[in-house]
């Protein structure tokens, strides 16, 4: 049986690795090689590795993804940055699974759907960072230039599906790092709309967040805080849920 | 020693991480005369059908895969598109495959109802038809990462080693002859891949 | 012991300076005391942490590395009814096995957690230029620093009391030869400044005073206490291992260090290649003299390889290059540099008032004076 994937995203700022809240403050959490490793060994199903700086910086680590490449022999995917069709392929062929597009595919919607065509759409994920408006509106928000825009995230779900997209990574901005639990809303309101996998990401604590956010509609959860801090003092240590504890995940979804 | 074939579209890096970490000796062909070369094959996939026959076919290396898949039979493992491509066609494009084994790929289409979505993503456990040397050391226990939208149906049962189930049984493991291919990645299922590729290396 | 360690004397009956300090650290206080005596001492020393923390969060702090003596620490400050904070310092090389162990020990046993990560990029910059300087003190830097956190957060959740998992009975024997500097913040800043390429602004120090004060076993100038419980107690690292895996799930790493990915090349690859140090022997010396090993036994132990695989080495050693971003012309470089040592660099103690102040010290603790 397809296994539920629970997938560990790091957020990447220059060659080390942070966490947020809310997209803000980031905390530095250490050297990205040593936790890559670990996730290795703990044999997770899959890692996402987020470089938010890229973007604004406009260059990608190549060599920082070449050197995390070899410490991983689970799916890796990889986002920040990203804005041509040689960037994708340089990245798959390193050793990513998959590339995420997130504000490439704002400004030239074209990009995916020409990385689709070359690489399949099974490299390319969309990544839609969803923040509420004063009004409890969900909008796109653009992180470059931390502005929300009144793209409604379920349609652009469906128009990056259309592009090419082979899976949507769903980010809760207003939910990142807080612990409050996933956007279920959300989640339910974008997978009913799409036929691609959706990932959940932002605001899960543990196990019982897995689970919601499976039963609303998630292929796949994803988590930062949880995997990288424990408890009340919220210190920095690298976790990840036993193996027998995730098979009750399995088969929720649809 | 396995020599990868780099035609442009596959996770070279960490098929190489991996051979490595198993005791393995690796090397990375560019060209046909690399290829003729090898005594082992690899050939990796990563994308669409189409544009890798013609990479395959732009540097030559169709001839060369040939020489030494049909006529000196040397073994080679074939991954995911790489997988694919041993077939006569895909309904993801419109060039023919390499021919090396009766069969096609088939697009995911699930009947209306059925929730399930497309690429088949994720981890999922293999129903082990017959033995294998691929497959020594793999029990009922198991678990592989596969991504594709596309699915193998091959036209000798005897071909099939192993299925796996996503809304239907389909193949997963193909051997015929000195051809070995693998619809899932292993060079990225932690352990039981790691057991594949030892497993290769002693082929 | 043999001499491996270039500062090794033997008398007239064969026994070494290493044993001979041994048994007078065997004799200090608290091991000068009967077993019973230990008891009290130990009851009225955590009575009085407990009676000192009381309106605090914590009252105590303890370091956590994963490794069977902290864990055991841990264990049984929770079994007296103390309420610590754990403090770990991630140095950006913990092994899976570490970081397991310490989420069982603080979930099971609930422990708060406290992590102080050293900045990677300049921790990697000095640990660089310790090897490029070619000592044999390339702990010292992950050493110093865990030393330097603990006091820095006993002192921000106001606790006066750190409670380590250092022993006599199978730490008591470690040739400086092999390994100092450890609380030499100026040895640490001049070999930085040397072979480093980047300024230390983050990482955790302490300085001339702090340094003295801990040569002497005390705590920080500002008055923190620290407690050897292990040396309370008769403890066995076999018996304590045992413990610890049916109390919390602790899994071992099959040798000493294995918590740590620097560590395990470090002393069973750099240290025997490039200086013939094979730290094993001053560990195993320290088990025999507590009798927790015998001298037969030992010797059989030290014929085992240190690596049981080339497989297994090439890996590490892959991992170890690949952290550090230095390709296997550079590693090479390292490994054949000649030795230098702790003396040909600026430090501590080569000032005069050191040396007063030590040797005072010494004599008077040897007498069993000071406590």
């Amino acid at each position: 049986m397809l296994r539920t994937r629970v997938i560990p995203s790091l957020l990447l700022s220059g060659d080390g690795l942070v966490k947020t809240e809310r997209f803000k403050n980031p905390r530095y959490i250490g050297d990205p090689i040593n936790a890559i490793r670990i996730f290795n060994e703990k044999e997770v199903d899959e890692l996402v590795v987020l470089d938010i700086g890229a973007t604004k910086s406009g260059s990608i680590n190549f060599d920082l993804l070449g050197r995390i490449t070899k410490e991983a022999f689970m799916p890796l995917a990889y986002g920040g940055g990203i804005t041509t069709a040689e960037e994708i392929q340089k990245i798959l062929g390193l050793g990513f699974e998959k590339v995420i597009i997130n504000n490439s595919a704002l400004n030239d919607q074209r990009l995916i759907a020409n990385a689709a065509a070359v690489c399949g759409s099974q490299s390319i994920v969309g990544c839609i960072d969803v923040n509420k408006t004063l009004l409890g509106k969900r909008v796109v928000y653009r992180h470059v230039e931390k502005k929300n825009t009144n793209i409604d995230p379920v349609l652009w779900a469906k128009e990056l599906e259309t592009l090419g997209a082979g899976e949507i990574l769903l980010y809760s901005v207003d939910r990142d790092g807080t612990y409050s639990g996933y956007d279920l809303d959300l989640i339910k309101a974008v997978a009913s709309k799409i036929t691609i996998p959706l990932v959940a990401l932002g605001g899960a604590r543990g196990f019982e967040d897995f689970k919601a956010g499976i039963s609303s509609g998630a292929s796949a959860v994803s988590a930062g805080s949880a995997f990288v801090f424990h408890g009340p003092r919220r210190a920095v240590l690298i976790t990840y849920p036993a193996r027998d504890k995730l098979r009750e995940l399995d088969g929720l979804h649809g | 020693m396995i020599t990868i074939i780099d035609y442009g579209m596959g996770n070279i890096g960490s098929l190489e991480n991996m051979i490595r970490k198993v005791g393995g000796a690796v090397c990375v062909a560019h060209s046909a005369e690399e290829v003729l070369d090898a005594d082992k094959l690899l050939l990796p996939g990563v994308g669409a059908f189409d544009n890798a026959m013609k990479r395959l076919g732009e540097k030559d290396l169709v001839t060369a895969l040939n020489q030494k898949v049909i006529i000196e039979k040397r073994p080679i493992l074939c991954i995911c598109l790489g997988a694919q491509l041993v077939t006569y066609t895909s309904e993801e494009g419109c060039l023919p495959g390499l021919q090396w084994v009766r069969g096609r790929a088939k697009r995911f289409c699930f009947n209306h109802g059925v929730e399930l979505r497309v690429p088949h993503m994720g981890w999922n456990d293999i129903d082990i038809k017959r033995s294998s040397r691929l497959l020594d050391g793999i029990g009922a226990e198991n678990a592989f990462y596969f991504v594709h939208s596309y699915y193998l149906e091959m036209d000798d049962p005897n071909d099939i080693v192993a299925t796996t189930e996503y809304g239907f049984e389909f193949p997963v493991v193909i051997e015929h002859n000195n051809i070995y291919a693998t619809q899932f990645h292993p060079e990225k299922s932690h352990k039981y891949g790691m057991r594949i590729m030892a497993n290769f290396k002693e082929i | 012991m043999d001499t491996s360690d270039p500062f090794i004397e033997f008398d007239e009956a064969g026994n070494c300076n290493h044993c001979k300090r041994a048994m007078q650290l065997a004799k200090r206080y608290p091991r000068s005391l009967s077993f019973e005596d230990r008891k009290k001492a130990l009851d009225s020393l955590l009575a009085e942490v407990k009676r000192n923390g009381r309106r605090k969060r914590y009252d105590c702090i303890i370091g956590l590395s994963g490794g069977v003596d902290s864990s055991y620490v841990a264990c049984r400050v929770k079994d007296e009814g103390l309420r610590p904070l754990a403090v770990h310092l991630d140095n950006g090389w913990n092994s899976e096995l570490a970081v397991k162990n310490i989420e069982n020990i603080c979930s099971k046993l609930n422990i708060d957690l406290y992590t102080v990560v050293l900045d990677w990029e300049e921790f990697k910059s000095l640990q660089l230029a310790f090897l490029k300087a070619s000592t044999p003190d390339s702990e010292v830097p992950s050493d110093h620093a865990i030393v330097a956190s603990l006091h820095e957060i006993a002192k921000k959740e106001c606790c006066r009391y750190i409670i380590t998992g250092y022993n006599s009975q199978s730490e008591s024997i470690l040739p400086s030869a092999w390994s100092q500097g450890h609380f030499d913040w100026r040895y640490i800043k001049s070999v930085n400044r040397r072979y480093g390429t980047k300024k230390l602004k983050k990482y955790p120090h302490y300085g001339y005073w702090n340094f003295l004060r801990l040569s002497a076993g005390l705590g920080y100038v500002h008055g923190v206490k620290m407690i050897n419980l292990l040396d309370y107690l008769d403890y066995d690292k076999e018996i304590a291992k045992s413990y610890v895996t049916e109390k919390v799930g602790w899994r071992n790493y099959g040798r000493k260090h294995g918590e740590s990915n620097y560590t395990k090349i470090y002393q069973e690859y750099i240290l025997p290649e490039k200086f013939g140090f094979d730290k094993r022997r001053a560990h195993y010396s320290s088990l025999i003299m507590s009798g927790q090993l015998t001298r037969e036994v030992a010797l059989e132990m030290l014929n085992e390889k240190l690596y049981e695989t080339d497989e297994q080495l090439n890996e590490d050693l892959f991992y170890f290059t690949n952290k550090l971003g230095i390709s296997k012309h550079e590693f090479r470089e390292i490994m054949e540099t000649p030795p230098r040592s702790y003396f040909d660099f600026p430090n501590y103690q080569k000032d005069p008032l050191y040396h007063f102040l030590a040797n005072g010290y010494r004599f008077l603790k040897d007498l069993g004076l000071k406590q």
